[in-house]
């Protein structure tokens, strides 16, 4: 009996010195974290869409899509870009679950006529040197100027107008798939998304 | 044993990688460059250091009984400040590293050392085992991503070493390469050994 205290002391003793030295890292680094992610997410931003003077990482709109697989409302958070307050874009971010790998995150800026200004992979875990190209700017590039009504959303080896790549078609016929899907939710959101206010 | 004798045997004598095989996931995982190796390197070597001086001062408050809980509880708590420190100044290195700097908790060559070493030991004896046994593990890690780099993507620590011209063998980027690179290191290492 006596025995089982004393190792519980131990370890109690231990555990709470770790989670004290965790709380004061954990202080330490909040901030510069958080400054971090908004850097990231400024970068991704501030490739898709046309020049921008304000800060689109504050200046956003919340749109509910659908429901994911455990019933919760999935939130598309919609990222305004302004030059001299007049709208130049919208960027937002899109998932394609259907990669060879894992999921692609996806960046797309649109302008407000609807045509893509371009496109940033945020995140994959596609094949290195297949699969991957789909991060590279020849690929991305080739989404630039497209829209729903100006172009054919499928790969070319399902007849439609996308490069696919050499060795990897699935990669690029996720991406080209989830980008359609996101545009279409633009097309039918278009004035929530762009009027005026919004949360700030 | 003199504490020179302390540092040196972790880089070559007892290499955690070359000599005992230890701490293989993260090995072959992240070296697909040299300065992925790098980064996975240095945030082990401080864990390393730290456990190994934080359970030699505790080494004998700790009930033998519940040690290997205790010392988990221990490698756990510096592996978590590692990644938040990461996270916070140095995050192209934390995204390229991924899921594999929480992993160092399990690397069995840090839970190795503690077992076997820092808490059989005093203090200063166990910090110079761990920043040995560290710097040879970095120094592993360096070696595989470099050769990998400069075979998979034609590069050392992002420079372009051949020019354009140079078609990469993906192989060596690609989970095989790590295998293959690893056994040619080892057979040449225990040549080396056998003729010395």
């Amino acid at each position: 009996m006596k025995d089982i205290i004393r190792l519980l002391l131990a370890l109690t003793l231990i555990a709470s010195a770790a989670g004290l030295i965790l709380s004061q890292v954990e202080m330490a680094t909040r901030e510069p974290i958080k400054e971090q992610r908004r850097l990231q997410m400024l970068k991704a931003l501030g490739a898709v869409l046309p020049a921008f003077d304000n800060s689109p990482d504050t200046d956003t709109v919340t749109l509910e899509n659908g429901v994911d697989k455990k019933g919760r409302p999935v939130k598309v958070i919609f990222y305004r870009g302004r030059k001299a307050e007049e709208l130049v874009g919208a960027a937002f971010k899109v998932i394609a679950p259907d990669g060879y790998s894992g999921n692609i995150e996806v960046m797309v800026g649109v302008k407000p006529d609807q045509q893509i200004n371009a496109i940033e992979i945020l995140s994959h875990a596609e094949t290195p040197g297949l699969g991957d190209k789909i991060a590279q700017s020849r690929y991305k590039d080739g989404f630039k100027g497209k829209s729903l009504t100006n172009a054919d959303w499928r790969v070319k080896k399902d007849g439609g107008e996308f490069d696919q790549i050499t060795g990897a078609t699935i990669s690029p016929r996720a991406v080209v798939g989830a980008v359609k899907k996101g545009l279409e939710f633009y097309r039918d959101n278009q004035e929530k998304i762009l009027a005026k206010g919004g949360q700030q | 044993m003199s504490l020179v004798k302390e540092f040196t045997k972790g880089i070559w004598k007892e290499n955690a990688v070359f000599k005992l095989l230890l701490g293989m996931c993260p090995l072959l995982a992240v070296t697909t460059s040299a300065e992925n190796g790098l980064g996975m390197g240095a945030a082990s070597t401080f864990v390393l250091v730290c456990s190994n001086v934080v359970v030699a001062i505790l080494r004998k408050l700790i009930p033998p009984k519940v040690r290997i809980p205790a010392f988990i509880i221990i490698i756990a708590t510096f592996v978590t400040v590692v990644q938040l420190c990461m996270e916070a100044w140095v995050y192209g290195l934390y995204q390229s590293l991924g899921i594999f700097i929480p992993l160092i908790v399990v690397n069995c060559l840090i839970l190795g050392r503690a077992e076997a070493f820092a808490s059989k030991r005093p203090v200063i004896d166990a910090a110079v085992d761990g920043l040995g046994m560290g710097l040879g593990f970095t120094l592993a890690l360096f070696i595989l991503g470099a050769v990998r780099e400069v075979f998979g993507s034609g590069a050392i620590l992002g420079f372009n070493l051949f020019g354009a011209s140079y078609q990469p063998i993906l192989l060596m980027i690609l989970p095989p390469g790590a295998f293959i690179t690893l056994g040619l290191l080892l057979a040449l290492m225990s040549r080396m050994s056998q003729k010395s």
